[in-house]
């Protein structure tokens, strides 16, 4: 995103919409920190500017990143999904893809309007690959890594910045101990924050085995959450 | 793509926000999908949303209703206050027989009150375990709980302060703030009624 000076009368009425603050007034006119802004376009979006001088042009290769993981009504090329992540349990009682028995986790980098750069996704998929996790083949993260076994991200991408970014992952519910484990040392190591979630499958008899073990280790979670009603069809068997 | 998930506030303000996400499974019932993802956002139409959005467009707050129906592709919503609507909402859709994935955002046991209601039976859950690392640089807890209605994040900390700087000025009442936070939540799943609320709370708090 930037700004045309020669059409801005720094009115001020972007500053307040920028999710990431990185809009100020210098010399008379508004101006964008390019480091900081993530391209999501929020400013141009909300109309707010009453000369249009807001000006998104599309960035190459890997600044290209910050617009397709920072403004969610841009559909990734890869994944057909708008937005940062995949489907996941969303659409669970059509894919199976979350069978009883695992857990599927998801990490938000940057979540809620902190903003990340992908150096501290790459630092946590390198320690969730060394538990065996397997990251979600249709997830944007995944599809930045060299290799899925080790979870590294591609040295060009590391300090683009994004408002956020999902790893998204699952593996056998026994694990679930040991990888929380590892994920809340490494999260002391981050420089953003992260917002964190499970997924599971009900059991036949309507309970979640995950809540059970979540409240026997004592580790907090919401009141609110989300569920599939299995309303989608053909149903899968899972 | 969790944004309906990590919506932050106590137990008394989250029991008036449920959000209803309708999609198909890319690849394996999309075909079609347009139709039924209109006569989705039809239904709850009939039962009082304060939101509905399809993220190709906007939401109800940034269009009109029917071109956001119209609009219907890949995945949409609508936002509820009341527990009741989310109940004749899921008998309805349990009816019309769509095929498409519907998953409900709430609080748990009020939701799994509306699915037995409805006659369903809930099948995946997404649980959050809230705010890791350097929670240091988040706003305050007020603010979250009105930015995090937007899952996105479009709705920056600074807006939700010079909304609340115009309600203690006398320049917006909390409704007319709400409805300037509204547009910015693209997918359509911010709450502006528990919006309002949140935010007069800021303001008087503040006075």
């Amino acid at each position: 995103m930037r700004i045309d000076p020669e059409v801005c009368i720094a009115c001020e009425a972007c500053i307040p919409y920028c999710p990431m603050e990185a809009i100020s007034i210098k010399d008379d006119v508004a101006v964008i920190d390019q480091d900081e802004c993530v391209d999501c376009a929020v400013c141009l979006k909300s109309g707010v500017c009453p000369v249009d001088c807001i000006i998104f042009e599309p960035a190459p290769w890997p600044r290209s990143l910050r617009t397709t993981f920072s403004d969610p009504r841009t559909e990734h090329k890869e994944t057909r999904i708008a937005g940062r992540g995949t489907e996941e349990m969303k659409t669970n009682d059509v894919t199976g893809r979350f069978k009883r028995g695992w857990v599927g986790l998801g990490c938000e980098f940057g979540r809620p309007g902190v903003g990340t750069r992908f150096r501290d996704v790459d630092k946590v998929a390198q320690v969730l690959a060394k538990h065996g996790v397997i990251f979600e083949a249709k997830n944007p993260v995944t599809i930045l890594m060299e290799d899925t076994k080790t979870g590294k991200l591609k040295e060009e991408v590391l300090n683009e910045k994004v408002l956020s970014a999902i790893i998204e992952c699952m593996f056998p519910i026994e694990k679930f101990k040991e990888v929380i484990s590892a994920l809340r040392e490494v999260a002391k190591e981050i420089d953003t924050v992260m917002s964190v979630e499970c997924i599971n499958r009900a059991d036949p008899d309507g309970s979640y085995p995950l809540r059970k073990m979540l409240d026997e280790m004592g580790i907090p979670y919401y009141i609110n959450g989300k569920q599939n009603v299995g309303l989608g069809r053909p149903l899968a068997e899972v | 793509m969790t944004h309906s998930l990590h919506r932050r506030g106590t137990a008394e303000s989250l029991s008036e926000d449920y959000v209803m996400l309708c999609l198909p499974a890319i690849g394996i019932n999309d075909e079609g999908h347009d139709q039924k993802l209109q006569e989705f956002l039809r239904i709850t139409l009939r039962h009082d949303p304060v939101n509905i959005g399809a993220i190709t467009l906007g939401n109800m707050y940034s269009h009109k209703t029917e071109e956001v129906v119209n609009a219907a592709h890949g995945i949409v919503h609508a936002v509820f206050v009341k527990q009741d609507d989310v109940t004749e909402v899921l008998k309805e859709l349990d009816k019309a027989n769509l095929g498409m994935s519907v998953v409900v955002s709430g609080i748990f046991e009020k939701v799994d009150e509306c699915c037995e209601k409805a006659g369903l039976k809930h099948h995946t859950a997404n649980f959050s375990l809230g705010i890791w690392g350097r929670t240091e640089k988040l706003p305050s807890d007020d603010i979250l709980e009105v930015t995090t209605m937007c899952g996105h994040a479009m709705i920056s900390a600074n807006l939700v302060k010079d909304m609340v700087r115009e309600i203690k000025a006398g320049t917006k009442t909390p409704e007319e703030a709400a409805k300037v936070l509204a547009p910015q939540c693209a997918c359509g799943i911010f709450n502006p009624v528990r919006a309002a609320k949140l935010l007069a709370a800021m303001a008087a708090k503040e006075s």
